[in-house]
C-alpha cells in the first residue's frame, strides 16, 4: 500500500517544475479528448504552433493578444500578493476603455500629450470601477470576489448601451460601435503597437516595487499574514484599498491600450474575456509579476490556437474548457507537490 | 506503590523511527507495568510524541516491536490500537464544542445504539461516569465547560472504549492547580484498579509527584528509566538536558534593586475578545521602569487581550492606557512601537510572524521603517540581510538559509527570533506573552536571563506566563488574572504559590493582598 508523506516545504524549482508538468498534463488530456472526438491532433497542434510562430504576421497577432493578457494578469497578480482576488478585471478593462474612448472622442489636442491623458484616463476609469468593492473590502470586510465579479456585468451592459446609443457612430454600417478614436498608440512592428512594451515595462516596475520598496514589503507582509502586518504597525485596510485600486487601474490601462492601439473604437465584446483570462494568467504565474510574462505568452498561444482551431469547427468554448483544465491541473499539482511516496528501499532516511 | 514488580502490560522493544534528516526514535525500549503511572519526560523534540504515536498506531515504526500482554502486535491504524485497549488523551482536546458531553462520548463508537435520543445518551453517559468515577455533566455543551471538565470528558471517552492503557499528553498544561490536583487523584484511582497510565510531561515537579517510574528521553534516545523515589529535581533536569541547569534566581543576587517611575499604566481598562465577549474588566495595573511584573493565571482569562491593549492591537472600550504618562487611547500598533514598546505575542505564527515569508523579512518586521533598511521609500534587501543576520546570531537561532520561509524553523527557534527582535525595539517596555512556551529547559534559562538583562537596563517588563515557578523566580511583582480581572498583586518574594494558585482558580476566599512595590 502506498502511504503518502506530506512535507512542510518545497523548493522554488519544484514549484516551477510542478507548474510546467501540470500544464503539459492538462494539454495532454485535452489532446486525448480532441483525439477521441475524431480530430487529427498532431496536425491540429502543428497548425496551432504555426498560427503563433510561423511568420511575422502570426507573431504580431500573438503579441496583440499577449499585451492585454500581461496587464490583466498583472492586475490579478498584485491583488494576489496581498491575499485578495480581483475577478473584476473584465469590468475594469471595459471601464478603462470607456474612459479612454469618451476622452479621445471629446477632446482634441496634441496627440502625444493626448496619449498620456488617455492612459491616465484609462487607469483612473479602471480604478474607479473597483473603488466600491475596494472600500467595502478594506473597511467593511465585504468579500471582494463577489463584488468585483458582479460589476463585470454592469460594465459589459454599459458598453453595449454606449456603443449602440449615445456614442454610436451613425456613419458606420456596424450598429454597435463608436466612431474611430483619433489617437493611435505608435506601432512597434506591423500591427503590433507599443502596448506590449508598456505591459512588459509595467510588469518589471511592479516586480521592483514589491521587492525594493517599503510599500511593497508592507503589501507582501499583509498578504502573507494580515494579523502580523497589523502587529507590525502597517495600516492594513489602507494597503488593501491601494492595492485594489492599483489592480483596477492596470486592468483599465489594458482597456485603454486595446481601444487606442488595436480596435481603435469602443464596441461590445472587445475584451475577449481578457479580464477573466488574466486571473488564470496570474494563477499560472503564482502571483509573481515577472511570472505573468511567460504565463501570458502561454495563454496567448492557446487563444491564438483557438482562432486556428475554430477553422476546424472546434468551438471557442472547447478552447476555453482547455484553459479551465489547465487551471484545475495547476491547483491539483500545487497540492500534490507537497506529498512524497516514501520508497521502501530508502527506509533509513524516511 | 510499585514495590512488587507487576506484570508488563506493554513492552516496546527497539522502537526506531526516522523522518527525513531526523532520527525521532532510536532503538527505544520501554516497559509499562499494570497499575503504574509511568512518566515520559523529555524536552520538545526528544521523541515523546513520536513514540506515543507509534504505540497508538498513528505511525508505523521502521524497526522494533510492540508486545501487548505478552503477544506481539502490529497496529496499522489508530482504530486497531483503540480496539486493543490503548487510548490517548491528546493535549489539544478532540471534542466537538457545539455538542453535549453525552453526544461527544457516543460519537464514532460502535456501541452507540442505532436509534438514539438525548435522554438515552445522557443516561448511558451518567452510568459510564459512575463506573469510572469521573464526574461529568452529560447534558452540558462542551463549549460551556472548563478545561478540566473537558479533559474528564476526553478521559471518559477513552475509558468507555475499553482502554486498559491510558496515555495522557501534557494533561496539566491547561489546568488550574486545583484541577491538576483532582486529575492526579483520578489517575491514582485508575492505577489502583489495575490500569496503566503513561504520563507525558516536561514539568519536573508534577512528574516527581505523580509517577511511579520515570523514563527520560533525549534527542530520540532513552536516557534512563528510574523509580520516582530515586529522582530529584536536579537529577531529572540534568538527564533531560544533558547538562546542569540553574534557574536564574534574580532576587537573591539583586536584593537592592529599585524600580523607577511608572512607565505602563492601565486605569479602568475594559475590552472585548474576538467573539465580542467582555475579556478585560476594569483593569488597573502599573509597571515601572526596571521591574518585571508577572501575570499569572490560566490561559484564556484575559491575558491575550491585556497584552493586546498594551501594544495597540486591540482598542480598550473603556479606561485609559498611558505610556510614560502620555495617553495612548486610540493609538495604532505603529504608535506603540514608536513609544518603544516591544511585544512578544502569544501565538507567534498567527500574529508575530508571516510564516511563508523569508527569515530575513520576518526578522526586520519592526525596523524596516528606519535606515539602513529604509532609504526614503526604498527597502534595501542587503541591509535587511545584514540586520537579520545580527538578530539571528544574537538569538542563537539556527538558520540554514535566510531566504528560507520562517515556518521551516522549529518552534523554539521561531520563539527566540521573535523575542530577540522585540527586545531590540523595547526601549521603554517589553510585553511578553508566554515567551518560554515551547522552549526546552536550556533555552528557557537563556530567555529568562534576557528578560532580567533588559530589566536591569531600566526597561519595564510585563511577563505573562503559566509557569508559576518561572514568575516567582524572576518577577518583582506578580498579578493574578481570573476572568478578565486582576485578583490580586503580590511582591514576588512574599508570594506563596498556593495562594496564587487559589486565586488563579477564582477562589476569592484567598484574600488578595495588595503590596506596594
Amino acid at each position: 500500500m502506498f502511504r503518502f508523506h506530506r512535507v512542510e516545504s518545497i523548493k522554488p524549482w519544484t514549484i516551477i517544475a510542478t507548474r510546467v508538468i501540470s500544464v503539459v498534463a492538462a494539454l495532454a488530456l485535452g489532446a486525448l479528448l480532441f483525439a477521441a472526438a475524431g480530430y487529427d491532433v498532431p496536425r491540429l497542434a502543428g497548425d496551432v504552433m504555426r498560427g503563433s510562430f510561423d511568420n511575422m504576421f502570426a507573431l504580431e497577432d500573438l503579441g496583440l493578444l499577449v499585451s492585454p493578457l500581461i496587464l490583466t494578469g498583472l492586475a490579478a497578480a498584485v491583488t494576489l500578493r496581498i491575499g485578495l482576488w480581483n475577478i473584476g478585471g473584465e469590468g475594469q478593462f471595459y471601464a478603462g476603455a470607456i474612459a479612454a474612448t469618451v476622452i479621445g472622442l471629446e477632446i482634441h489636442a496634441d496627440p502625444a500629450l493626448m496619449l498620456v491623458v488617455l492612459g491616465a484616463g484609462g487607469f483612473l476609469g479602471g480604478a474607479l470601477w473597483i473603488l466600491i468593492p475596494a472600500l467595502a473590502r478594506a473597511y467593511l470586510a465585504v468579500d471582494e470576489i463577489i463584488t468585483t465579479l458582479l460589476l463585470n456585468f454592469v460594465a459589459i451592459l454599459f458598453v453595449n448601451y454606449l456603443s449602440t446609443g449615445p456614442l454610436r457612430d451613425p456613419g458606420q454600417a456596424v450598429t454597435s460601435a463608436t466612431a474611430r478614436i483619433p489617437y493611435d498608440i505608435p506601432t512597434l512592428v506591423g500591427d503590433l503597437h507599443w502596448g506590449l512594451g508598456v505591459a512588459v515595462a509595467l510588469a518589471i516596475v511592479i516586480a521592483l516595487i514589491l521587492a525594493y520598496s517599503r510599500w511593497g514589503y508592507e503589501v507582501r507582509l499583509a498578504g502573507a499574514n494580515r494579523f502580523a502586518a497589523h502587529y507590525a504597525g502597517i495600516p492594513v485596510p489602507r494597503r488593501l484599498l491601494q492595492t485594489m485600486l492599483l489592480s483596477g487601474g492596470i486592468a483599465g490601462l489594458a482597456g485603454m491600450l486595446e481601444v487606442t492601439g488595436t480596435v481603435h473604437r469602443l464596441q461590445g465584446g472587445i475584451s475577449n474575456n481578457f479580464g477573466y483570462l488574466g486571473v488564470m494568467v496570474a494563477v499560472l504565474a503564482g502571483g509573481q509579476p515577472i511570472g505573468v510574462l511567460p504565463a501570458a505568452v502561454l495563454m496567448g498561444i492557446i487563444l491564438n490556437g483557438g482562432i486556428v482551431l475554430q477553422s476546424y469547427g472546434v468551438s471557442i468554448y472547447q478552447v476555453l474548457a482547455l484553459t479551465g483544465l489547465i487551471l484545475l491541473f495547476i491547483a491539483v499539482g500545487e497540492q500534490l507537490a507537497y506529498y512524497r511516496i516514501p520508497h521502501m528501499a530508502q527506509r533509513p532516511t524516511r | 506503590m510499585s514495590a512488587a514488580p507487576a506484570r508488563n502490560v506493554v513492552e516496546l522493544i527497539g522502537i526506531t523511527k526516522t523522518f527525513p534528516g531526523l532520527v525521532a526514535n532510536d532503538a527505544i525500549n520501554l516497559e509499562l507495568r499494570a497499575g503504574e503511572v509511568h512518566a515520559l519526560l523529555g524536552e520538545n523534540g526528544a521523541g515523546k510524541s513520536t513514540l506515543m504515536n507509534i504505540l497508538t498506531g498513528i505511525y508505523q515504526p521502521d524497526a522494533g516491536e510492540i508486545i501487548l500482554n505478552g503477544a506481539k502486535v502490529r497496529f496499522t491504524s489508530p482504530m486497531q490500537a483503540i480496539a486493543a485497549g490503548i487510548g490517548m488523551v491528546h493535549q489539544h482536546f478532540k471534542l466537538i464544542k457545539a455538542f453535549t458531553v453525552a453526544e461527544n462520548i457516543h460519537l464514532g463508537w460502535n456501541e452507540t445504539p442505532r436509534r438514539v435520543n438525548a435522554g438515552e445518551l445522557e443516561r448511558r453517559t451518567t452510568a459510564l461516569a459512575e463506573r469510572f468515577g469521573l464526574e461529568v455533566r452529560p447534558g452540558a455543551r462542551i463549549e460551556d465547560l472548563s478545561a478540566g471538565e473537558q479533559q474528564r470528558v476526553e478521559i471518559l471517552r477513552v475509558l468507555s472504549r475499553g482502554a486498559r492503557v491510558l496515555i495522557l499528553d501534557e494533561p496539566t498544561a491547561v489546568l488550574t492547580p486545583t484541577e491538576a490536583t483532582a486529575l492526579a487523584r483520578a489517575v491514582r484511582e485508575f492505577t489502583a484498579s489495575g490500569y496503566a497510565v503513561i504520563f507525558i510531561s516536561h514539568k519536573l515537579d508534577e512528574v516527581l509527584e505523580i509517577a511511579d517510574r520515570i523514563t527520560v528521553l533525549r534527542a530520540g534516545r532513552k536516557v534512563a528509566t528510574l523509580p520516582a523515589v530515586e529522582c530529584t529535581h536536579a537529577r531529572l533536569a540534568t538527564l533531560m538536558v544533558g547538562r546542569e541547569i540553574i534557574l536564574p534566581h534574580s532576587r537573591e543576587e539583586d536584593a537592592v534593586h529599585r524600580p523607577g517611575s511608572v512607565v505602563l499604566q492601565l486605569s479602568g481598562v475594559s475590552t472585548f475578545n474576538d467573539q465580542g465577549v467582555p475579556a478585560l474588566n476594569e483593569i488597573d495595573l502599573d509597571v515601572r521602569a526596571g521591574e518585571i511584573v508577572g501575570i499569572a493565571g490560566v490561559a484564556g482569562n484575559g491575558q491575550r487581550e491585556l497584552t493586546e491593549v498594551l501594544t495597540g492591537i486591540r482598542l480598550p472600550t473603556a479606561g485609559e492606557v498611558r505610556v510614560r504618562g502620555k495617553s495612548m487611547n486610540g493609538a495604532s500598533p505603529a504608535e506603540f512601537l514608536q513609544a518603544g514598546i516591544g511585544h512578544v505575542p502569544e501565538d507567534r505564527l498567527r500574529s508575530g510572524l508571516a510564516p511563508s515569508m523569508a527569515v530575513a523579512d520576518n526578522a526586520v518586521l519592526r525596523e524596516y521603517r528606519k535606515p539602513p533598511i529604509a532609504r526614503g521609500p526604498l527597502f534595501i534587501p542587503s541591509a535587511v540581510r545584514k540586520l537579520a543576520r545580527r538578530i539571528v546570531d544574537d538569538a542563537r537561532v539556527i538558520v540554514p538559509n535566510m531566504r528560507a520561509p520562517v515556518r521551516n524553523l522549529s518552534g523554539g527557534n521561531q520563539q527566540r527570533l521573535v523575542a530577540r527582535r522585540e527586545m531590540r525595539v523595547a526601549e521603554t517596555a517589553l510585553v511578553a506573552a508566554y515567551p518560554t512556551r515551547g522552549l526546552d529547559v536550556g533555552a528557557i534559562d537563556s530567555m529568562l536571563r534576557y528578560l532580567i538583562e533588559i530589566r536591569d537596563r531600566g526597561v519595564a517588563v510585563l511577563l505573562v506566563s503559566e509557569e508559576l515557578e518561572e514568575l516567582l523566580s524572576i518577577a518583582d511583582r506578580v498579578a493574578v488574572m481570573f476572568q478578565g480581572r486582576i485578583m490580586g498583586t503580590f511582591a514576588a518574594r512574599h508570594a506563596e504559590a498556593e495562594q496564587i494558585g487559589l486565586l488563579m482558580g477564582g477562589h476569592a476566599g484567598a484574600m488578595p493582598t495588595e503590596v506596594a512595590a
